[in-house]
């Protein structure tokens, strides 16, 4: 059951990556990256982290896409026309042919070195007490820090804007 | 040919049976499910436009059955026949696949939605945070509705719709750390047999003011309907939907607005708890719908607020309420209050 489930979302998550990057309308990519992002966070599930799944679907697929989404929006161009493709220059053939290679090495190195089966190790399912406890004591200073991380983030951004409008209204007065 | 492995027909039938008369079944069709959120949507069209109309002295619908409440069965089947226009380069492919994940994301709260002691389709330790992130999934759909329909009223209600449901999630989320605190769980059952002695809207009165608001803006009610300010945008962004996508679209709306209305009653009013022989779903469907009502007479009641003065209200304002909310609620529970709602 639990098989039938792991290829099924594998899947998912496997072709609406190809359609994201494959799909020549931007927007179409963006739908595809929020699928391939519930898709994982059905992985989760699966390994049984309910609580990372529901912020995996929150933050990725309610956040991050939007603003992907958003962005998109701001630049596109006239909706309706295809781009022309360019034709790959010699130097990009020469990076796609490079990356190839390396990937092949890379899945056959961990090909060869894959033991014939490997046991799955038992589920350990974290509750949402003991995670906020370790959170709480043996993380608190990397939670600490990530908090000061993201607070000098926002502080950093709210700056940026209030800078860029002093100068236009400068700007104006002259 | 016999090793073709097929199962008998009797076994088929057996099954289909027992998938049928299983009480999981009927939980996922019937009752907190599906048909129940669709009618529900359907009876919120016609409570809105009765409750209006006596808001507004008129008498509202009147001739589709007893009251008119057969209205919304009518309006369903026209707009189920009804030609399907769109603008010559909107995205129709994409409006379909929107409209339809819109109504898929309306229902999929319902899941882990108690309506009743043990009556829920699936019994959640992290029912809430589910709840939240079906939800916070809303204005990405309405955003591509926006932009699909190329036309500039939808795309300018589906921005002001993201920006909207994107200020207001905050609140919202910091609003019900209160409950989480004193319940510690995000179980709603557990919220629920939490408040069998005292609703959480009294010690929580704070969170459930912020939480409120929040959920008019997140459903884009008045007085924060401005993604479809029919004024000024027509009808937001659902404008260029016509027909069968018009109807998915609104009642989207409308089923959003009943698992609102039953998230409210979950987290503050009690849930399914009330007295005497009534059952349980009765009550917890009552205390839903009265909610609701209370959220359709304030769109009669209150005008439009400005987008600057909407944004700015969620980012100062209702921020700063939920917040203090969080320390009202540890002074609440470092003061030996806590037998109250202890399960």
């Amino acid at each position: 059951m639990v098989d039938i489930a792991f290829l099924a979302i594998s899947g998912l998550i496997i072709v609406s990556a190809i359609f994201a990057l494959e799909v020549k309308e931007l927007i179409y990519g963006a739908v595809g990256l929020a699928f391939s992002l519930i898709g994982v966070a059905g992985l989760f599930i699966l390994l049984g982290a309910d609580y990372v799944a529901m912020f995996q679907i929150s933050v990725y697929v309610g956040a991050v896409v939007v603003l992907i989404l958003f962005t998109i929006m701001l630049v596109r161009r006239e909706s309706g026309k295809i781009v022309e493709q360019e034709e790959p220059s010699r130097l990009g053939r020469g990076g796609a042919l490079v990356a190839g290679l390396v990937a092949l090495a890379m899945a056959g190195a961990v090909i060869m070195l894959m033991p014939g089966s490997v046991e799955a190790p038992a589920l350990y399912q974290v509750t949402l007490r003991e995670l906020g406890r370790s959170l709480a004591s043996s993380y608190a200073v990397p939670l600490v820090i990530l908090g000061l991380l993201i607070g000098a983030t926002v502080v950093g951004g709210l700056t940026l804007v209030k800078v860029e409008r002093e100068e236009k209204s400068d700007g104006a007065t002259q | 040919m016999t090793s073709l492995i097929l199962p008998a027909p009797q076994e088929i039938v057996n099954l289909a049976v027992r998938i049928i008369t299983s009480r999981t079944f009927f939980e996922v069709v019937f009752f907190p499910g599906f048909l129940n959120v669709m009618l529900s949507a359907a009876f919120l069209t016609w409570l809105e436009r009765k409750v209006l109309a006596r808001v507004q002295l008129r008498i509202g619908p009147l001739y589709a059955g007893p009251s008119g409440i057969l209205q919304p069965i009518a309006d369903g089947v026209k707009l189920m026949f009804k030609q399907m226009i769109f603008p010559e380069l909107a995205d129709m492919k994409l409006l379909m696949l929107c409209a339809l994940g819109l109504m898929l994301l309306a229902f999929a709260p319902a899941v882990a939605i108690p309506f009743g002691e043990g009556l829920v389709i699936a019994n959640m330790d992290v029912g809430l945070v589910y709840v939240f992130a079906v939800m916070s999934l809303f204005p990405s759909v309405i955003l591509l509705i926006g932009w699909g329909s190329n036309s500039k009223y939808p795309f300018l209600g589906g921005l002001r719709s993201l920006f909207q449901q994107v200020a207001y999630e905050v609140p919202m989320w910091l609003s019900v750390l209160g409950i989480v605190m004193m319940t510690g769980t995000l179980n709603l059952t557990k919220i629920v047999e939490a408040q069998q002695r005292l609703w959480f809207v009294i010690p929580q009165i704070l969170g459930f003011a912020v939480f409120f608001t929040a959920a008019l803006a997140e459903l884009e009610r008045t007085p924060f309907d401005l993604p479809e300010a029919e004024s000024e945008l027509v009808m937001g962004w659902m404008t260029e939907l016509t027909g069968p996508a018009f109807m998915l679209g609104f009642l989207a709306m409308y089923a959003k607005l009943y698992i609102m209305s039953a998230l409210i009653t979950t987290l503050f009013l009690g849930g399914w708890s009330g007295f005497g022989f009534v059952p349980q779903p009765v009550w917890f469907v009552l205390k839903t719908f009265i909610v609701a009502s209370v959220i359709i007479i304030i769109r009669g009641a209150f005008p439009r607020v400005r987008v600057d003065i909407l944004l700015r209200a969620g980012w100062t304002r209702l921020l700063l309420l939920a917040l203090a909310n969080i320390f009202v609620t540890v002074a609440l529970i470092i003061s030996g209050l806590g037998w109250v709602w202890r399960i």
